[in-house]
């Protein structure tokens, strides 16, 4: 599904991935670690193809070179990014903002774009699904959620947008027990055979509850050790330095 | 420059010997300065008179007799209304009201409103004024559905400018919700210059609605003079955008207790279009409530201007005025002037402003993007939601689906 072969990317001249390779197919999960400044963030960022980097080397989306795509096009073909820090928009509604979202993909994907009842019954059933109040939907976009209700409405998108690849980029960050088990919950609902996902963590934590296939750790911008889940049990316990 | 302009009391029918006198001295005072520049400190940021020396070959004041086209009504809200050709009151309809309590009419010049004020445009106004309506709501009468004035212009008014006069008065304990839509149909370049005169008497209540329905190339310029009596309250809303030229000059006097006064703002400036709101709150009594929110979002090659001033009078302890500026700038070429001013003579007062300007958040950009969301549209979601928070304090539902829509419509272009 995603094929990475060596990428590079540079942001203010300051060189950030130095030759990353990644190989993911669907079904599978795959995890990044790292410690901080290693290139995780830039990855998620790259992929999404948010504008500012400087890009070498290739990445294929189900066989597309997919580097000169905008972030939009992107989405458009299935690629989602749970942000690190979801963006407060004021002024825009939750609801609003959901339906033309999905109204947008599915206009890419030539399916028919939903009706505002047929939509408010899907995503009422979805908010359902991931316990989200449904007075948050009417709210706008993130502005005054809590850290765990920004991070729930992500998952939330996911889900709604049905994406290929789902790309969490440190979900876990500041959320506590109860939010975490939702959280995996929803992405372990979401799972499935034709779909992949590439969660960015700094703990082992998320792991517990969604398990991983291949664990990856990212240092100084390349992908040094990999290895399955049991890797990252490791890693807790020696921490990044261990690897050498 | 070459004189621009060329405007004759003259044509100007039936007048009194008394009242040509009185308008051809206000037309000598408009002619020793002519249009404002920027040695005018109300007009610090404009030069109207070269804008428009720039736009016209010669201005004349206008003896055509206005004709009624069909109009696209409001289907929206059940509402009454008035309809108005080039500012002359054409016709009316109150079917939802009790219609002995309220009294519409054509301005009535020989009660003229004489500002007294250094303004050259004021000057102008009275001494060519010749349309307008006046508009009393009786004690105690509270309107049922809103009231929208259909401000229709012709398309006959090229190089020409419309001088008009309205007044409203809203006596003690009524209410009102005016809806004042512009509908503009010329793609000419003509001028309009009015004077509104607002009366809110004790426990009075007016919310006060500005649109307009379509881009255009008319020069407006609107004084509006607010008297708010004890314990009154208006609401200002203004939400317009493809207008080449437009300047709201508004004066609100809390000329009593415990009155409020609110200016919300919204506005979208296109290419090349100018648009200025200049207030001047008086607080002239204890206990009032002022408050502006202005916002604008500046396209291409706009220019916005606000210019606020807070006057709080040494007798008017416990005043609570706030005023806020925030402009989204898109372009390099766009340009946004601010001058907030206070002036305070009471010490036991609240009085604050501020003003942010800056560029769009392109982290939010790309937030909605990555949702699969085009970026115009992603630009148009972040605009929207930029200006559309002036209409938060509008309680009245069906109107605020309606006004959220306009914006909308005005924010993806007529």
């Amino acid at each position: 599904m995603l094929n990475i072969k060596n990428l590079e990317a540079t942001i203010d001249s300051k060189h950030i991935l130095k030759g990353l390779n990644l190989d993911i197919k669907p079904g599978e999960v795959h995890a990044i670690m790292g410690p901080n400044g290693s290139g995780k963030s830039t990855l998620a960022n790259v992929l999404s193809g948010k504008n500012g980097y400087e890009i070498k080397g290739k990445i294929q989306f189900n066989r597309e070179n997919i580097n000169e795509l905008s972030t939009e096009e992107r989405a458009q073909k299935g690629i989602f990014l749970a942000f690190q820090y979801p963006l407060e928009i004021p002024g825009v509604n939750t609801n609003i903002f959901l339906k033309t979202s999905l109204n947008a993909i599915r206009k890419a994907k030539g399916e028919k774009e939903l009706d505002t009842l047929t939509f408010l019954k899907l995503i009422k059933e979805k908010a359902n699904e991931l316990g989200i109040d449904e007075k948050f939907l009417s709210r706008q976009l993130n502005v005054g959620f809590s850290g765990g209700e920004k991070k729930k409405n992500e998952i939330l998108q996911m889900k709604l947008l049905e994406p290929k690849l789902s790309i969490l980029d440190e979900t876990d960050s500041g959320l506590d027990i109860d939010a975490l088990r939702i959280v995996a919950d929803g992405v372990n609902s979401y799972k499935n055979k034709n779909n992949a996902f590439l969660i960015i963590t700094h703990y082992q934590r998320l792991l517990d509850y969604i398990k991983p296939d291949f664990i990856h750790v990212l240092s100084n911008g390349k992908i040094i050790k990999t290895g399955d889940a049991s890797l990252g049990v490791q890693l807790e316990k020696t921490g990044y330095i261990g690897l050498g | 420059m070459q004189q621009f302009y060329d405007f004759k009391v003259e044509k100007i029918k039936n007048l009194s010997s008394e009242e040509k006198k009185l308008r051809k001295k206000n037309l000598e005072l408009f002619y020793l300065n002519g249009f404002p520049s920027k040695k005018d400190e109300d007009w610090k940021f404009t030069d109207l008179n070269s804008i428009l020396g720039q736009n016209f070959s010669n201005i004349v004041n206008t003896d055509l007799i206005p004709e009624e086209r069909p109009y696209k009504p409001i289907t929206e809200f059940e509402h009454n209304f008035i309809y108005l050709v080039n500012g002359k009151l054409i016709s009316k309809s109150f079917d939802h009201e009790e219609k002995d309590k309220i009294f519409i009419n054509n301005f009535d010049y020989k009660n003229e409103i004489i500002l007294n004020r250094e303004n050259t445009l004021n000057f102008l106004n009275n001494a060519l004024a010749k349309d307008g309506f006046s508009l009393e709501v009786s004690k105690n009468y509270k309107f049922k559905k809103p009231l929208v004035i259909y401000n229709q212009l012709s398309n006959s008014l090229k190089e020409t400018i419309l001088n008009n006069k309205n007044s409203i008065i809203l006596n003690e304990n009524s209410e009102l919700t005016l809806i004042n839509l512009v509908d503009n149909a010329s793609k000419e370049n003509f001028m309009i210059n009015t004077i509104e005169e607002i009366k809110l008497k004790k426990n009075s209540s007016l919310k006060s609605i500005l649109i307009n329905n379509s881009k255009n190339n008319a020069y407006f310029y609107k004084y509006l003079k607010n008297d708010l009596e004890k314990n009154s309250s208006l609401e200002n809303y203004i939400l317009l955008s493809g207008l080449i030229f437009n300047k709201l000059d508004i004066e609100i006097n809390h000329n009593e207790e415990y009155s409020n006064s609110y200016i919300f703002s919204a506005l979208n400036l296109l290419n090349n279009e100018h648009q200025e709101i200049k207030t001047r709150v008086n607080h002239n009594a204890p206990n009032c409530h002022s408050y502006q929110k202005i916002k604008n979002v500046l396209n291409n090659e706009s220019k916005g201007v606000y210019q606020g001033k807070i006057f709080v009078k040494n007798i008017a302890q416990k005043t609570d005025a706030y005023q806020l500026s925030r402009a989204l700038i898109l372009d390099d070429k766009a340009e946004f002037d601010a001058k907030p001013e206070l002036e305070i003579y009471a010490d036991d007062v609240k009085c604050s402003h501020g003003s942010t300007s800056g560029s769009i958040d392109l982290d939010s950009i790309h937030y909605l993007k990555s949702r699969g969301i085009p970026e115009k549209e992603a630009y148009q979601m972040l605009i929207n939601g930029f200006l559309c928070e002036v209409l938060e304090k509008l309680n009245k539902k069906n109107l605020k689906k309606f006004l959220l829509q306009k914006l909308e419509d005005q924010i993806h272009g007529y």
